[in-house]
């Protein structure tokens, strides 16, 4: 301690101390606090940059996305003549069949025009042409089917709720205006005006729009008859699937590598490898199903049981991880117990670690399906961007090898669509895809909260 | 008989040798369970496993090899010439098994017997004409070989199915008969059931190292593939990148490397500042309500589907970025645009900056920030001068993998970035990424060994080499930064 | 074993460096200290003793108002440093710490070199203006805490790579180089082995020249060996304040009698 003893009077201390009171505030701490409220503002700011771009796009994709949900359907009562759709009188549907939509549009045109005679609605000098047009060039398919299946209907008036066209539909949402419409092709001013005469008489309502969620997709010219029925039913299969697959081989693989796996090179081989498979691009995964899936073991592209194995090697490693921590999460006095009243290592994990682990497990699987759920780029490759227009069968009769398209990938292929009116289907889709992943992660939170265990 | 009824007689062979299993192993103690070695149901348990795990595998082999054989075959009777070249001897198998499974939907739909179905000729009957009612289309006529060959193949279909049928029901009988003959008190059955647990334990955990496998051999044979009808050099010196569908394409990567790391550069510009601050602000300022509240939050981007950020970069950013900077300042006229895609994949690729960064900051010990405190420094000098630097690897680390992320992402440039593949410096430009060409030339309708076709494997290849590559840098740099605080 | 000043008993007022009363902590619902009054004078070594959770460590960490970063702790009560009081609204904790240095329990240097650990104050604090000042403050600093014959040749190494001994006497250049007129030491020793204990009581004691110092400790033997003031805290209580000497000789509460004694603690 030689330093101490020959230290001079001028050493630190007090000598180089600023004094001077507490309570005043010096020139070098005002601007060390202005640095200090500065730095503390970028941190708010990034904040509120993220959660505010969080709010825009969830605004704008609810705001785009709503109308989806509503249609304007034409009500009005329509005369099935059996002249047209019936010819020789049979009532047999395999003759009627023969009768194409066209012979069912003109029905639905004549009615309208007649209804709207009727009802003392102006036609203002449109041509018929120019108001038939209205009708959707689904409308007559839809009226087909409905007298195909019940014969009985040929020679009734019926009343016919039929789908406008898109513009007129868009018209009534707000999305097309007398200005878009006056450079479309598909729609006219007066078309519009009419529309509105329409709605005064109560031919022209907007409801509900179920069909959204249950029609397959349509043609780019029909927009107003897509919906979601195809992607809703491959999606639903896939995560089946998915679910069937994960689980075991996950709780398995965690088992092994937390409960008996020794110490080697195989196991670190392992680990290594599932924390760089969780960080590879999805869509490598779908490089890997089209290769392997597809043109090595020649499954179908466009089923769902090839998106299902894609989604399940995909996720695997997410869901392993979770599934490592909720067992690793179980005290070991738990194990010594059981081993210690003579239980074997397996009964030990299976009796006692598991049914603990199991709350844990179960979230980290609902939360890699929810990730699974809205994974797109990896189902494009493997053909589930296909325009499917019959549903898949049921799994039962091998449903999961018929083509069908999933929720988000219909979303994907709507929004390249040309036509606006698609992209407010996609923004529906969308919707629909946000509810079941809130619905899932409010399961993982109940989960969790009923379930949590503090060791 | 078909696979679903016979598995399902195997899993019945199985419930029985379970039952009776557990019975006998009672039985042969009189009914004292104590004198066995293991419990009745792993004496059942043993049973059935003795009774599926042979039939099982037999059948997967069989299934996997039959169609092989059969094809081998075949090939081998349309004569050397067509063996000899891989296309013609695989046009002329897909024509072969396309009018068996004609033949079979005409027995299905008509109920010929098989020996009507083996009198019929090609050169005597309308073949075509009568698939075509059952819903087979076939391109051209049929040729007698092929039809003759269409038959046998339908033959040994048929003789193959029963093979596999019996051999299966041999071994699950057999085990059954060999697991009860087995069962005595002293029999160890819970050490035999275990262990074949073991395995299947063992077997799931190596379903990882499967699908690394899988996705090498994937990658890499087909871009073998590749190279073989493409210069490899071309492919990664080249500066054009324009496929052509009569061949002769330009195939270049550096366009679409550029377009890849020109976006991710934005995305990061954006993702790094706000994510680290953000975990700042989380980590070292925000009271425990306002940060269980906040981190949540921002981590709820990160549970947002990419094709939801896609569709908001093509119908709200690119128009944005397009009606009020790019068209003002004359500098495009496109909505997709490098930095649509850039800033949409930045606030996607916020919340893993953050809660990393969160993680790192909340590993710094606690006493560098009381040092600090104590000797008077603010709490923004603190974490600049002390937490900071000390955090800076893990920091360093986390932000790597968000560029990884960047680099691998699909939808948002699928939807926002363009497909034109250009080396420019205009971020108000259209330009296209790695991963939009890998989807792009694989939803085509290419023939699968063009070279436009096979390319795509080898930018997938490139893609998996750069973002592994950037994960193992970046989790070593984490794992290093981690231990220092253990 | 000390060297108490002769005038010692007739403690006069200006020596006081800070003067509490009636403090009161809280940490959430629960009281952690009441109504503790103490005037700690300056340059002199003021000892807190006492059983662990007596909230001694708690007092310390209220002197320098290191509690404001624990979020749920509450201090009531009233403390002036020089006359003022440190938990006024306008007073800038920062401010204060500068002039009430800290020195832990675990020797935490920052993961950086020595020179930047002991220039990290003045640098913050802006108090040099040339980088030989800068020098020169950590030069005499390090001699300060009686490290600078071990690590002058290698100072932009890093402090982490010190030895627990000498971490801590830098942790204390650290703390000296601020230029603080209060030092609070809390169980400076404690995660030290005999001979570093020995060298760090040795510059607290050096210390005492130029410093008000304030060390929190474990052991009796050390309080009486570097202090000449002892303060026993015992439950969340001040029990009992006093010069060293009469603390262990003669100490007035049973309380104080029983922990020096061994009977509780």
């Amino acid at each position: 301690m030689t330093d101490i003893g020959s230290t001079p009077a001028e050493l630190p201390g007090k000598a180089h101390g600023r004094s001077g009171s507490l309570l005043t505030e010096s020139p070098m701490m005002k601007s060390r606090n202005a640095a200090e409220f500065r730095f503390r503002a970028y941190g708010l700011t990034a904040i509120v940059v993220a959660l505010l771009t969080l709010a825009i796009t969830l605004f704008t994709i609810v705001r785009d996305g709503t109308p989806a949900f509503f249609q304007a359907k034409l009500t009005y009562q329509v005369f099935i003549d059996a002249a047209v759709v019936d010819k020789n009188g049979t009532a047999d549907p395999v003759e009627m069949a023969k009768v194409t939509t066209i012979g069912y549009a003109r029905l639905l045109s004549n009615s309208l025009l007649a209804y709207l005679d009727e009802k003392g609605v102006a036609v203002e000098g449109m041509t018929d042409k120019e108001i038939t047009d209205m009708i959707s060039k689904d409308a007559p398919a839809r009226l087909r089917d409905r007298v195909l299946a019940d014969p009985s209907l040929v020679g009734q008036t019926i009343t016919v709720k039929a789908l406008v066209g898109g513009r007129i539909d868009g018209y009534l949402k707000g999305r097309v205006t007398r200005e878009s419409s006056a450079n479309d092709s598909n729609v006219t001013p007066r078309q519009l005006d009419m529309a509105d005469r329409m709605v005064e008489a109560g031919i022209l309502r907007s409801g509900f729009n179920w069909r959204f969620l249950t029609a397959p997709d349509a043609s780019d010219l029909r927009p107003e008859a897509a919906g979601l029925g195809i992607a809703l039913m491959g999606t639903l299969y896939m995560m089946m699937l998915v679910l069937i697959f994960t689980l075991p081989i996950a709780v398995a693989a965690s088992i092994y590598l937390e409960e008996f796996a020794p110490k080697n090179w195989f196991t670190d081989l392992i680990e290594v490898n599932i924390s760089n498979l969780a960080a590879v691009p999805s869509i490598v995964y779908g490089i890997l199903g089209l290769a392997a899936f597809i043109n090595f073991a020649g499954l179908p592209s466009s089923a769902p049981i090839v998106g299902a194995l894609v989604l399940t090697l995909m996720t695997l490693p997410t869901i392993i991880i979770a599934t490592r921590s909720a067992i690793r999460a179980v005290p070991p006095s738990i194990r010594d117990a059981a081993l210690g009243v003579g239980a074997s290592k397996m009964q030990t994990v299976f009796h006692h670690v598991l049914p603990l682990a199991a709350p844990g497990i179960l979230t980290g699987t609902i939360l890699g399906l929810a990730s699974a759920l809205g994974e797109t780029g990896p189902l494009l490759l493997i053909g589930m961007v296909a325009f499917v227009t019959n549903y898949p069968a049921s799994p039962l009769d091998g449903g999961f090898m018929d083509p069908a398209t999933a929720l988000p990938v219909q979303v994907y292929s709507w929004a390249s669509r040309s036509d606006p009116a698609f992209i407010e289907r996609s923004s529906g889709a969308i919707i629909v895809l946000l509810i079941f992943l809130v619905c899932m992660n409010i399961v993982a939170i109940l989960l969790r909260r009923r379930f949590e265990r503090r060791w | 008989m078909n696979v679903g009824i016979l598995s399902i007689i195997v899993l019945a062979l199985a419930l029985c040798g379970f039952v009776v299993g557990r019975n006998r192993a009672l039985q042969s103690v009189k009914g004292d369970a104590r004198k066995l070695h293991s419990l009745p149901v792993y004496h059942g348990q043993t049973v059935a496993l003795f009774v599926t795990v042979p039939a099982v595998l037999m059948m997967a082999v069989w299934l996997v090899a039959q169609p092989m054989v059969i094809e081998a075959r075949i090939v081998g009777q349309l004569g050397d010439a067509v063996a000899a070249d891989p296309v013609a001897s695989k046009l002329a198998m897909e024509d072969v098994s396309r009018i068996a499974d004609g033949l079979d939907a005409l027995q299905a739909a008509t109920g010929l017997s098989d020996d009507e179905i083996g009198d019929m000729r090609s050169d005597l009957s309308d073949i075509r004409g009568r698939l075509a009612e059952v819903g087979v289309a076939l391109g051209s006529e049929v040729r007698p070989e092929i039809f003759s060959m269409a038959k046998s193949l339908r033959g040994m279909q048929q003789t193959g199915a029963t093979m596999m049928t019996a051999l299966v029901l041999m071994l699950a009988v057999g085990g059954l008969a060999l697991g009860i003959l087995r069962i005595e008190g002293d029999f160890r059955a819970r050490n035999v059931a275990e262990s074949f647990f073991m395995w299947l334990l063992v077997a799931a955990a190596g379903v990882a190292i499967l699908t690394t496998i899988g996705i090498v051999l994937s990658l890499f044979s087909e871009t073998m593939r590749f190279f073989s009808v493409h210069p490899a050099s071309d492919f990664f010196f080249g500066l054009t990148w324009n496929p052509q569908f009569r061949g002769g394409s330009d195939l270049g990567i550096i366009p679409l490397l550029w377009g890849t790391l020109y976006i991710t550069f934005v995305a990061m510009i954006v993702a790094a500042p706000i994510g680290i601050f953000a975990a700042i602000y989380t980590a070292e300022y925000a009271s425990p309500r306002v940060r269980s509240v906040v981190k949540p939050l921002i981590e709820v981007i990160a549970g947002i589907p990419t094709v939801v950020f896609g569709l908001f970069a093509l119908v709200t950013v690119g128009p944005f970025l397009r009606d009020y900077f790019a068209v003002p300042f004359g500098l495009g006229t496109s909505g997709s645009s490098v930095l649509t895609a850039g800033l949409v994949i930045g606030i996607l690729n916020i919340p893993f900056v953050s809660s990393l960064t969160d993680d790192i900051i909340n590993a710094v010990p606690q006493s560098l920030r009381d040092g600090s405190y104590g000797l008077g420094a603010t709490k923004s000098e603190t974490i600049k001068k002390v937490i900071l630097p000390a955090a800076l690897p893990g920091i360093v680390g986390a932000v790597l993998l968000a560029t990884s992320r960047a680099i691998g992402e699909t939808m948002i440039v699928t939807m926002g970035a363009g497909a034109a593949a250009k080396l420019d410096l205009n971020p108000f430009e259209a330009m296209t990424t790695i991963t939009v060409k890998i989807v792009s030339q694989l939803t085509g309708d290419l023939a699968f060994d063009s070279p436009e076709t096979l390319v795509a494997f080898a930018l997938g290849s490139s893609l998996f080499v750069i973002t592994l590559g950037l994960n193992v840098f970046a989790l070593w740099i984490v794992r290093k930064y981690r231990e220092q605080y253990e | 074993m000390y060297d108490a000043p002769a005038n010692k008993q007739s403690v006069d007022q200006s020596n006081q460096k800070i003067t509490a009363r009636n403090v009161q902590v809280f940490y959430g619902d629960k009281q952690a200290l009441r109504d503790v009054s103490v005037d700690i004078e300056d340059r002199t070594v003021t000892a807190f003793i006492g059983p662990s959770g007596c909230g001694k460590s708690t007092f310390l960490r209220c002197l320098n108002r290191m509690n404001d970063t624990v979020a749920i702790a509450r201090v009531e009560g009233d403390i002036r440093l020089d006359g003022e009081d440190i938990y006024h609204p306008m007073v800038d904790p920062v401010q204060l710490r500068a002039k009430v240095g800290m020195v832990f329990q675990k020797p935490n240097p920052f993961p950086k070199s020595i020179y930047d650990n002991v220039a990290y104050g003045p640098k913050i604090h802006g108090l040099t203006r040339s980088k030989s000042e800068l020098d020169g403050i950590v030069e005499e600093s390090l001699k300060r805490a009686a490290l600078w014959n071990e690590v002058k040749d290698r100072l932009q190494e890093s402090g982490t790579g010190l030895s627990g001994g000498q971490q801590q006497r830098l942790c204390i250049a650290r703390a000296v180089a601020t230029g603080p007129e209060v030092l609070l030491m809390d169980e400076p020793c404690s995660a030290l082995d005999p001979i570093a204990t020995a060298q760090v009581e040795e510059l607290i004691d050096d210390l005492r020249q130029n410093y008000s110092v304030v060390i929190v400790t474990h052991s009796m033997q050390q309080a009486a060996r570097v202090s000449q003031k002892t303060a026993f805290f015992h439950l969340g209580n001040l029990v009992e304040y006093g010069e060293t000497g009469t603390i262990f000789t003669n100490p007035q509460d049973p309380r104080t009698e029983s922990y020096i004694t061994g009977r509780i603690g």
